[in-house]
């Protein structure tokens, strides 16, 4: 699941996805068009008075850096946006500023009191209170239910050419994240992230993220829930938090403690790859593929088998996190040599580690590699370690194996775990290397 | 040098013979072997050019009526004369010249010289030596004159190409095409030649002839040495375990190509072979310096690469596998390393951030 790129998408996407906007311009006055759905007519003008577009600036100079949009919550001046919009001023405090800009063009600062990093949510404070329109419910039996098919309206700023709501419908929840998505079959475009969707009776269902960029129309939702989950917390809290950046570390460490547990909460699956048995681990949020080489003129077979996790945490527009890769390839052959298989196996095995000194968000890698076998298999094992610089105490871990009981036959697997601790990190590269075994077929 | 002295020449064993013979006025200058020569230097052993003078005194200036001609602009028209002192021995003596004669970086107006003694006159040096000056030994020849010309180039392009062909041939992990061989083989030789060709163009230049047949054969014999490096350190990090032999193998490398040099330039000068060494080994230490430095400045560490990749089939390992309790044991200790580098400032790219990747 991508999110948003906040730089504009190409001209020839906003022309395909024009004709979906229900505020259709009236260029041709004497055809008539079909009539504008009134409901989204009613909910815009009503609507329009709490929707806010979030700008993030450079302080020197107050350019925009980026875009997206926001909500005044009830009659409050609380604004509910996408942690992704407002991550330059969490981070980066003394380089970007924020401020809004409402449907009449007035603007004012922002003040940001909370982030949550993993459910891509935050809440600014701003100088002016809202209409009342956007009611986020304290009870969690007051949310709205949802039924697959219903419509759900969209609002928002996209791509800064000005504010627009946009129909589509709701088609339930998704779980190939950690948190939940909700589904939602109409465009969303960059700028309009952090925006509010609603239910044709004026309910907020969710809050726009992100759109599959390989998909038509395939849009995602943060659900309300955790938005009234922040708001509980913001209400609770005295007085804004400092630094920002300690608070997305600690959000990041609780979901690294998510995806290990959840990675390694029953024995991991056993698949057989020739006579090896190699560990997966298969469930909604990592989902396997595979693929072959097998061309008649070539004279060596890989089969790859490759598990990843389909979301990442977005951290900054740097550094996303928290995902998790498996891969292993199954390479043979019978035409070739034991020197010439040898060197097919080690181009194979070759940088696999990417990192530079120079990098400013994690460390170059340190390396530990050795033979190691555990009773079933004898592999060369790499074990390659980088730290994150800006947060302390999460680590990205690649663990490298290729087998070494075999000359004609290799087996070689990566599992690559992004932003976790230490000790979590060792704990799946010691389960990886311990599930990997001979005795398929 | 066993060089008798000039000076001593007329206070010899056959100085008391002479007088007999003697019949110019003053006998000590009959002592004085007649023809002289004088020797234009290029550099401190090499004679750009010489003159014979047959009787003292010699007058030496840019001037048609010397005996000597110099064409520098540098000296006078009647610059200096070499002749025969009270002593017996010879000197050469400033005729009034605006630049005068310079002896190891001093200005003097009279100089006593014997055949070793150069003397600078504007911008040309000069020495001047008896018939009778005793020249230094006899070299013995250790140049094995057989192998120079078709041979060593031969065998050197020889060397390049079955090089080329072994390693393609090992790397050969396709479909059998002669084209990527024959492809090979000639950027190999090619490669080869340029660099023997340089080597050739400077022999030429400092050396009088090419010798471009043993500049081939040393670039032959340096790849062969670098394929087999490559084989053996591969082959012994896997078995042994050994893997700075991988990690640091470049270093290897360099210190081959430094022996490269050192031959090259021993064929063009043979004459100062530890000079050369001293050369060669500065540049092979220059070399590894600039290795680690980029290493460092890619990976922040010195190792060329981050772990070794090397894969070779199970007959050749040697070593023991550990268990897996011991190698996440050991990898505890990458923690402090990547912590350390936390805190490390870098700089300020933050195109280069890669971390999205």
């Amino acid at each position: 699941m991508r999110n948003f790129s906040l730089a504009a998408v190409s001209a020839a996407l906003l022309a395909g996805l024009l004709p979906c906007a229900i505020a259709a311009t009236p260029m041709q006055e004497q055809v008539p068009l079909p009539a504008p759905s009134s409901s989204a007519q009613k909910l815009y003008s009503s609507a329009q008075n709490d929707l806010l577009q979030i700008r993030i600036l450079l302080k020197n100079g107050r350019t925009q850096a980026s875009v997206g949009s926001g909500f005044l919550i009830g009659d409050s001046n609380l604004v509910v946006t996408n942690y992704h919009v407002v991550s330059q001023i969490a981070l980066e405090p003394e380089t970007y500023v924020g401020e809004y800009v409402d449907t009449a063009n007035q603007r004012g600062a922002v003040e940001l009191l909370a982030v949550d990093a993993l459910h891509d949510l935050a809440v600014v404070r701003v100088g002016r209170s809202g209409t009342g329109f956007f009611k986020v419910p304290e009870q969690i039996q007051q949310l709205p239910a949802l039924t697959q098919g219903q419509y759900l309206y969209s609002l928002g700023n996209p791509l800064d050419l000005g504010f627009a709501i946009s129909e589509g419908s709701y088609n339930g929840i998704i779980r190939r994240g950690f948190y939940d998505q909700l589904m939602f079959t109409g465009p969303i475009n960059s700028g309009m992230s952090g925006g509010p969707n609603v239910t044709v009776d004026g309910k907020v269902a969710g809050v726009n993220v992100s759109k599959r960029l390989d998909g038509e129309l395939v849009s995602f939702l943060v659900p309300v829930r955790y938005v009234q989950e922040l708001l509980v917390k913001v209400r609770q809290q005295a007085k804004p938090a400092r630094d920002f950046n300690l608070i997305v570390g600690q959000q990041l460490m609780a979901h690294q403690g998510v995806i290990v547990d959840k990675l390694l909460e029953s024995p991991l699956t056993l698949k057989v790859l020739g006579p090896y048995k190699v560990p997966v681990r298969e469930s909604d949020q990592v989902r396997c593929w595979g693929q072959s080489n097998a061309k008649p003129d070539i004279p060596y077979t890989v089969d790859e088998m490759r598990c990843q996790t389909e979301s990442a945490i977005y951290v900054s527009s740097q550094l996303q996190t928290g995902q998790v890769s498996i891969q292993h390839a199954y390479t043979r052959s019978l035409e070739l040599n034991a020197l010439r298989f040898s060197d097919l196996v080690s181009n194979a095995f070759k940088n696999q580690v990417s990192g530079s000194y120079k990098n400013q968000q994690v460390t170059a890698p340190a390396c530990k590699e050795q033979f190691v076998s555990n009773n079933k298999l004898s592999m060369r094992a790499v074990l390659c370690v980088r730290a994150y610089r800006k947060f302390t105490g999460l680590y990205d871990f690649i663990l490298l194996t290729a087998s070494t009981d075999q000359a004609m036959m290799s087996l070689q697997s990566r599992v690559e775990t992004k932003g976790v601790s230490y000790d979590n990190g060792l704990r799946v590269s010691r389960i990886f290397l311990e599930s990997l075994g001979k005795g398929g077929k | 040098m066993a060089t008798p002295d000039i000076h001593e020449i007329p206070a010899g064993p056959h100085a008391s013979e002479v007088p007999e013979l003697a019949q110019p006025a003053r006998p000590a200058a009959a002592a004085l072997n007649a023809p002289f020569f004088v020797e234009v230097l290029a550099s401190k052993d090499e004679v750009k050019h010489r003159h014979q003078v047959n009787a003292l005194p010699i007058r030496i200036g840019r001037g048609y009526d010397n005996d000597f001609i110099l064409d520098d602009p540098h000296t006078a028209a009647h610059h200096a004369i070499v002749e025969q002192g009270e002593d017996g021995s010879l000197h050469i003596r400033d005729l009034g010249s605006h630049n005068g004669i310079v002896h190891r970086g001093k200005r003097l107006p009279l100089i006593s010289i014997n055949g070793n003694t150069v003397v600078r006159l504007g911008h040309t040096n000069l020495r001047v030596r008896a018939a009778d000056f005793q020249v230094s030994d006899e070299l013995a020849d250790t140049t094995i004159h057989s192998w120079e010309g078709w041979p060593p180039a031969l065998s050197g392009l020889a060397i390049m190409a079955l090089l080329s062909l072994l390693s393609t041939w090992l790397s050969d992990v396709s479909k059998y095409e002669t084209i990527r061989y024959l492809m090979a083989a000639a950027y190999v030789l090619s490669g080869g030649l340029i660099w023997s060709g340089i080597w050739a163009f400077a022999n030429r230049l400092f050396g009088g002839h090419a010798r471009f047949g043993r500049h081939l054969f040393i670039a032959g014999c340096g790849m062969a040495a670098m394929e087999a490096w490559s084989l053996f350190s591969a082959t012994a990090a896997y078995a042994l375990s050994l893997e700075f032999l991988s990690r640091y193998g470049s270093h290897v490398v360099i210190a081959i190509t430094a022996a490269m040099v050192y031959f090259h330039l021993s064929i063009i000068n043979p004459r100062h072979p530890r000079r050369i060494a001293m050369t060669a080994i500065i540049l092979g230490l220059i070399g590894s310096g600039l290795m680690l430095m980029m290493n460092y400045q890619r990976y922040g560490q010195a190792a060329d690469e981050l772990y070794m990749s090397q894969i070779l089939p199970p007959s050749i390992r040697l070593s023991a596998d550990q268990p897996v309790d011991q190698f996440i044991n050991d990898a505890k200790s990458l923690k402090e390393k990547v912590d350390a580098d936390r805190s490390k400032a870098v700089g300020h790219d933050d195109q280069d951030a890669d971390a999205a990747e």
